[in-house]
């Protein structure tokens, strides 16, 4: 790769003082961002940071409370991405925006300005068959876009960006949802536009090794700040993490008693698919006793929600075996395994763990409509249930107008106690919490750490999947890095530290296929 | 919507009162029959006397009385053979082939014992007639199943797989009993043979069995759903069925259950119309037609809103209007399909009642100020 001429020359697109506000939240403060002609230049930081914000200023999707734009020292302003497309800039978000029942064509073309009232097909074909053989793109112009795998759509994506005239392309944690392969494909094409067909591109990720990889500059991004402004070349990993994790962590460490109780679950080389069909998990093993608390700490998509659904009984694991007081599980149904005193609270309140249309005493039952007590004569015990739904609401201060109020008009925080409190009730030997605390205000967040603690106290073994590092530091017993479907390490609480355990969430010192 | 000073906008209602629902239908029926002015226009005969003619036969003359009766159990089995699946959140639109399926069965037990001839009953009759209504349940679920399992194995469509196998049992239907089929009559008429008299369902107060079956279910459905853990699993994984899978109820058995139950259903509703209704006692030639008239169990299950009480009275009177129309379009010289039509027209008014129920217009003034030219230009900063 030849580095462009990174002597600081006049920015071809610039973001100076750029400050923006949602309710509550400080999302950008006072950032300011270069970038170079011919660059790509990397956004890195976490979850969080701010990045995808930043991107919808750039792109017009949304208004800076303060601060301007700058083209090529030029002050422009846009009202919406219509703007900011007539002057060369394209985005491609994270989730595609396709439709998936047309054809390549089709996506291409639609909502071009020239587009409006007739279609010109055939004059739009002629032309994008131009602009990939300019680009040495091989898109199938006439495929529908269902039939494409992920990162041809995202080529679809980026052809559609450049076809509106784009000369610098936002891409938005566009490995996301890649396969090694597609992600090596994608790096490679990023270049040569770059290289041969000098296009700008700014790079947002999470990801080091991609920008470690690809990228000439970077700018990381903490909690709505810039921390650092680098060449990559200049750049060690270890540096950028730091700037990216912050070593501001206040630890608070929890006092728990150091004996342990007898192993509980027991997992061996345990993988699964995702639903697109990947290998999301890929062979994680560890062992947990009884009142032992393991932090599965990682961005969120490298795996951990196929980790809990597989030990939930939700998904079918691949290969290997999960083990609970020594038998084998695996391939137990999700039913088996309530009665053998698994409990789970997923991620998804809304679409997986509650019934919005239900009340919360129907709520309740979803955790005891097979049990025993609870059943008289193929009936349920509406008055048992009534009884529980009082307990859970008093013990877990659950904010309701009453329990026969539908699960819909609750808050988030108090939905999550109500599932916390449910899955709690049944006295479950191991927890699975997935994001537990995620959009949870400070005191229902607090509330929900400290029950979790109280749960180990009573002997239980959690296992916290959390993107929250200060929380996964605060309540494990042994912290576990995921990336890409794989654990970093597991490493005791007394020895982990943010630093440690962030850069194997960036992935580094893992070995990462596709990239190095 | 804005018209001068004021604005047109339909708002959410907020829980609606008890007494409401019932008013709600009542107008609902009232602007149908106004609106069924129309139809009768045409005819030489005063309007009074259509609307007369219609509800003395459907609900007063002791023919069209009985044939509302037995339209209505036909209708009500219809309604929960869509019901049932339709609380687990799938669609059963396979009503006609069930249908046809529950009646191949009931005339395949008497044809497979022999027993079509009055002097040679293996069995006793009672036993007989037992053993038809059991085997036309089986087959309406096992078609019905046919569709839950490929719901919950291969994720096929139930939507598609029961509307084809309508078409597959009625030419199948057709092949038993026209020309050389083995169910064909003895005259050759495109019908079925007749049932002995010994195999004639039991009457009770005049109308077939099936009627306190069909009364007995609508109680036993609204309490299953309110009150039993199966009822429960039903429900849950209709509203949602992620979070049912969560819960520990196993998708491929609720689905097949589901549909082995409204399979049943809708066979009890083919074994009523073919088999116990007094003088058919045969597949009639014009068969289709009763499987097309199970379509309007869906009306009645989406307007009762899942509650199989609830559909009672929407099914009689869906069923007097269509015996009542069919009679007034022969006795003044209505138009043809004039049942058909006010059936639609029905329809139509419950449909629209729902969004009323939930909604409401509002006429609101709009403040003046609010009318006033907003300055396009944005301050300074």
């Amino acid at each position: 790769m030849s580095p462009p001429d990174l002597a600081p020359t006049e920015p071809i697109l610039a973001a100076r003082g750029i400050t923006k506000r949602f309710p509550g939240v400080l999302a950008l403060d006072h950032v300011d961002l270069e970038i170079q002609a011919g660059e790509i230049h990397a956004v890195l930081g976490q979850n969080g940071a701010g990045k995808t914000t930043l991107m919808n200023i750039l792109f017009g999707l949304l208004q800076p409370d303060e601060g301007a734009l700058y083209l090529r020292e030029q002050r422009i302003r846009f009202r919406s991405p219509h703007d900011a497309l007539a002057r060369g800039i394209g985005m491609v978000h994270q989730t595609r925006r396709l439709v998936s029942a047309h054809t390549v064509l089709e996506n291409i073309v639609l909502g071009h300005p020239r587009t409006r009232g007739f279609l010109n097909l055939r004059g739009a074909r002629l032309e994008v068959e131009a602009l990939c053989n300019r680009y040495g793109f091989t898109v199938p112009l006439g495929a529908r876009v269902w039939q494409l795998s992920e990162g041809e759509r995202q080529w679809v994506e980026i052809l559609k960006a450049l076809y509106r005239g784009a000369r610098i392309l936002i891409l938005d944690e566009p490995t996301a949802a890649l396969t090694p392969p597609e992600v090596k494909t994608l790096l490679a094409g990023l270049q040569t536009l770059v290289r041969d067909h000098g296009v700008t591109v700014l790079l947002v990720t999470h990801k080091l090794p991609i920008v470690m990889a690809v990228s000439h500059r970077v700018t990381v991004l903490r909690s709505g700040r810039v921390v650092a402004r680098l060449r990559t070349a200049d750049a060690a990993e270890e540096v950028l993490v730091q700037h990216m994790i912050g070593r501001d962590i206040a630890f608070r460490t929890t006092n728990r008693s150091a004996e342990m109780g007898r192993p509980l679950l027991q997992v061996e080389q345990l993988s699964a698919f995702n639903d697109k069909g990947l290998l999301a998990l890929r062979g994680v093993s560890f062992s947990l006793r009884e009142g032992e608390v393991l932090g599965v700490a990682g961005v969120t998509g490298n795996g951990q929600e196929e980790l809990a659904q597989v030990l939930a009984g939700l998904r079918p694991a691949a290969s290997g075996r999960v083990r609970l007081d020594g038998r084998d599980v695996t391939r137990l149904s999700p039913l088996q395994r309530w009665r053998m005193g698994v409990g789970y609270v997923p991620a998804e309140r809304i679409e997986v763990a509650s019934i919005a249309a239900f009340s919360l005493v129907e709520n309740t039952a979803l955790n005891y409509h097979f049990d025993p007590a609870f059943i008289r004569r193929g009936l349920l015990d509406n008055a048992a249930l009534e009884q529980l739904t009082r307990r859970i609401v008093t013990t877990y201060n659950v904010k309701a107008p009453s329990q026969y109020a539908r699960a819909r008009h609750l808050s988030g925080g108090n939905l999550q106690k109500l599932i916390l409190g449910r899955v709690l009730s049944r006295n479950p030997r191991l927890l699975i919490a997935h994001l537990p605390t995620q959009g949870l205000d400070v005191e229902a967040a607090a509330f929900v750490r400290a029950t979790l603690v109280e749960a180990t106290a009573e002997g239980a073994a959690v296992l916290l999947i959390s993107e929250d590092l200060d929380e996964i530091l605060t309540l494990s017993d042994w912290v576990a890095p995921i990336y890409e479907g794989r654990f970093g390490a597991i490493i005791p609480r007394t020895e982990a530290d943010a630093e440690t355990v962030g850069a194997m969430m960036a992935g580094l010192g893992m070995k990462e296929a596709g990239v190095r | 919507m804005r018209l001068g000073r004021y604005e047109l906008t339909l708002e959410p209602r907020p829980a609606p009162p008890a007494i409401f629902t019932a008013l709600t239908a009542v107008v609902a029926i009232l602007l149908a029959l106004a609106l069924s002015s129309f139809l009768f226009l045409s005819s030489h005969t005063r309007l009074i006397d259509a609307y007369r003619a219609v509800f003395s036969y459907a609900f007063f003359n002791p023919h069209g009385v009985l044939a509302t009766v037995h339209r209505s159990i036909y209708l009500l089995f219809c309604t929960y053979a869509f019901l049932v699946p339709f609380r687990a959140g799938l669609w059963n639109i396979g009503l006609p082939g069930q249908v046809y399926a529950g009646g191949l069965a009931a005339f395949a037990v008497p044809f497979v014992l022999r027993a079509h001839d009055p002097q040679t009953l293996p069995l006793p009759p009672g036993l007989l007639i037992v053993l038809m209504i059991a085997a036309a349940a089986a087959a309406g679920a096992a078609t019905g199943g046919f569709a839950g399992v490929l719901r919950a194995k291969l994720q096929v469509n139930e939507i598609l797989v029961t509307m084809m196998l309508n078409s597959i049992l009625f030419w199948l239907v057709a092949y038993m009993i026209k020309e050389g089929g083995p169910f064909m009559s003895a005259t050759g008429e495109g019908e079925s043979f007749g049932l002995p008299s010994s195999l004639h369902a039991p009457l009770l107060l005049g109308v077939p069995v099936t009627a306190a079956l069909a009364l007995g279910v609508a109680v036993l459905l609204d309490l299953l759903f309110a009150k039993t853990a199966l009822g429960y699993r039903i429900r849950a994984f209709g509203e949602n069925p992620a979070a049912a899978r969560y819960g520990g109820i196993i998708p491929v058995a609720l689905s097949l259950l589901v549909f082995l139950l409204g399979g049943a259903f809708a066979a009890l509703a083919g074994y009523h119309y073919f088999a116990a209704v007094p003088g058919v006692y045969k597949i009639p030639g014009n068969y289709g037609y009763y499987g097309d008239l199970g379509f309007y169990g869906i009306i009645a299950a989406l307007i009762a809103r899942g509650s199989s009480l609830g559909a009672v009275p929407i099914v009689v009177l869906f069923a007097g209007l269509s015996v009542g129309a069919r009679f007034a379009q022969g006795e003044l010289r209505l138009p043809f399909g004039v049942d058909y039509a006010l059936l639609g027209l029905l329809m139509m008014t419950f449909v629209a009642s729902h969004v009323l129920y939930h909604f409401r217009f509002a006429w609101r003034r709009i403040p003046s100020e609010a009318l006033q030219s907003v300055p396009t230009e944005l301050p300074e900063g």
